[in-house]
């Protein structure tokens, strides 16, 4: 099996047929989709609520006309938690892991957040660039810095969530390693390890929940100042 | 499960074939399969439980299916069999994997037997709101249906009473009509008698008149009729009655 550090970061292939598309779209098999019955199984009451929930949590401070991306803000939430946290799993593979995949969320969406926000109302979206209150002097270079800091959004959104994951999976990898060499070795540090391995996986849970989270909390920042 | 999935999804999906070129009798033959009905409405109710799990993981239908031949132990004694058979011959490999594995599955397994009670219960609450939103309207309906039917049935009680008022007030009105009644004849009776006493009066007036002016006719006649002799021999008689008088009561004293 699995030998080596990075082969759950690589996308996995049958036979050279890639999966990684089965693994993106498998979470969606998941959640049951709302079938017409007035009261429902737990699961879909439950599935109801969180959806309305989130949905309430991220459109309250839009605008009506920002009403319009509830649907692409929830799903992608719910689809990056459900990828999350699935990858925490034993011998999965973490879409979110891939830069590529979360650029290519990532930059899109920021786009269309700059785009309406130039397109509907240039000047208040230019006039971001600048906080209130600066001395006079202080205005170009801080332009500048304000600019570069739109520009970098994108790439941060995008780097924050691949960082997290990865170096999230990365360190359960090795402190399990440590676990599995130092058992026959020393097995009170083993136990030490495992504890820490515990807690570890504690945290992990928390970031995939939070990652998720603050990516689309984000994107409705940018859409805030813009739409 | 998956089991559970294919059997419950199977008279949909066999539905969903295009359907055979048979005969009509073998048609009726497989409809056997067809466990629900094939309208849409009414719904068939959800079922109350969902199906019994054993170990969180494996469903009872295995354990019953393999209790005839191996009894209750058999189903656990194919699991360990099945481990060592894969731990054994290397097919799992144990690495790494296998720690990270069996914290994630510790901290799966403590949240699910600490929460899922709490989280079902949840679910359970927010079904049940909603019910009790809708039966609120009915409670409510019913209610106040049943208030009017109340205040009906206090009027018609009203009702049957309304015959004593209006005899009371049938009463009263006549007692009023009779004092009334009574009132106009006194003031009748008064009238009259003011009048009558009136012609009483005037009567009586003209007669004393009548009776005054004549005695004062005859006074007048008799004074004017008594010559200066007649005067004269009545005075004289008057005093010789005098002295008569006053010698009787010189005589007496």
């Amino acid at each position: 099996m699995n030998l080596s550090f990075f082969d759950q970061f690589m996308s996995p292939s049958l036979l050279g047929i890639p999966l990684v598309l089965i693994s993106m779209l498998f979470p969606t098999l998941l959640f049951p989709s709302p079938n017409n019955r007035w009261i429902s199984n737990r699961y879909s009451t439950i599935q109801l609520w969180f959806l309305n929930l989130t949905t309430k949590q991220l459109l309250t401070p839009l605008n009506k006309k920002g009403h319009k991306w509830a649907l692409i803000l929830t799903s992608l939430m719910t689809f990056l938690l459900t990828i999350n946290l699935l990858g925490l799993l034993p011998y999965t593979f973490t879409p979110t892991t891939q830069l590529s995949m979360n650029m290519a969320l990532a930059f899109p969406l920021w786009l269309a957040t700059l785009l309406t926000g130039l397109r509907n109302q240039p000047s208040a979206s230019l006039g971001h660039l600048l906080p209130e209150g600066t001395p006079t002097p202080l205005i170009p270079a801080l332009i500048l810095i304000e600019t570069t800091s739109l520009l970098i959004r994108p790439l941060a959104l995008g780097v924050r969530l691949t960082a997290n994951l990865t170096a999230g999976h990365l360190l359960i990898q090795l402190i399990s390693t440590a676990t599995t060499t130092l058992l026959p070795i020393m097995p009170m540090v083993s136990i030490l390890t495992v504890i820490i391995l515990l807690l570890l996986t504690i945290l992990e849970v928390a970031v995939a929940m939070i990652q998720a989270y603050v990516f689309v909390l984000l994107l409705s920042l940018y859409l805030q100042e813009n739409i | 499960m998956l089991s559970r999935l294919v059997l419950r999804a199977a008279p949909a999906a066999l539905r969903a074939l295009p359907p055979p070129p048979l005969p009509v009798g073998v048609l009726h033959a497989t409809r056997q399969l067809h466990t629900t009905q094939q309208s849409l409405a009414p719904l068939p109710p959800l079922p109350e439980k969902g199906g019994e799990v054993r170990h969180g993981l494996i469903p009872e239908e295995f354990f019953q299916f393999l209790y005839p031949k191996t009894g209750v132990t058999g189903p656990y004694m194919l699991g360990t069999g099945l481990v060592l058979y894969l731990l054994s011959k290397e097919i799992y490999v144990i690495n790494h994997e296998t720690v990270a594995a069996a914290c994630i599955l510790s901290v799966i397994i403590y949240g699910v037997k600490r929460f899922g009670a709490d989280v079902a219960a949840f679910a359970d609450k927010l079904n049940e709101e909603k019910m009790a939103k809708a039966l609120e309207v009915k409670n409510e309906a019913i209610s106040s249906l049943q208030a009017a039917i109340d205040e009906e049935k206090k009027e018609q009680w009203r009702v049957e009473g309304r015959t004593y008022l209006f005899d009371a007030k049938r009463n009263n009105v006549a007692m009023l009509l009779e004092a009334n009644y009574r009132e106009r004849l006194m003031m009748v009776y008064n009238e009259v008698k003011k009048r009558l006493d009136y012609q009483v009066a005037m009567q009586t007036l003209k007669r004393q008149k009548e009776q005054d002016h004549m005695i004062q006719w005859v006074e007048k006649n008799v004074v004017q009729s008594i010559t200066p002799q007649q005067q004269k021999e009545s005075i004289a008689k008057c005093i010789m009655d005098l002295k008569a008088l006053s010698k009787g009561a010189h005589a007496a004293l």
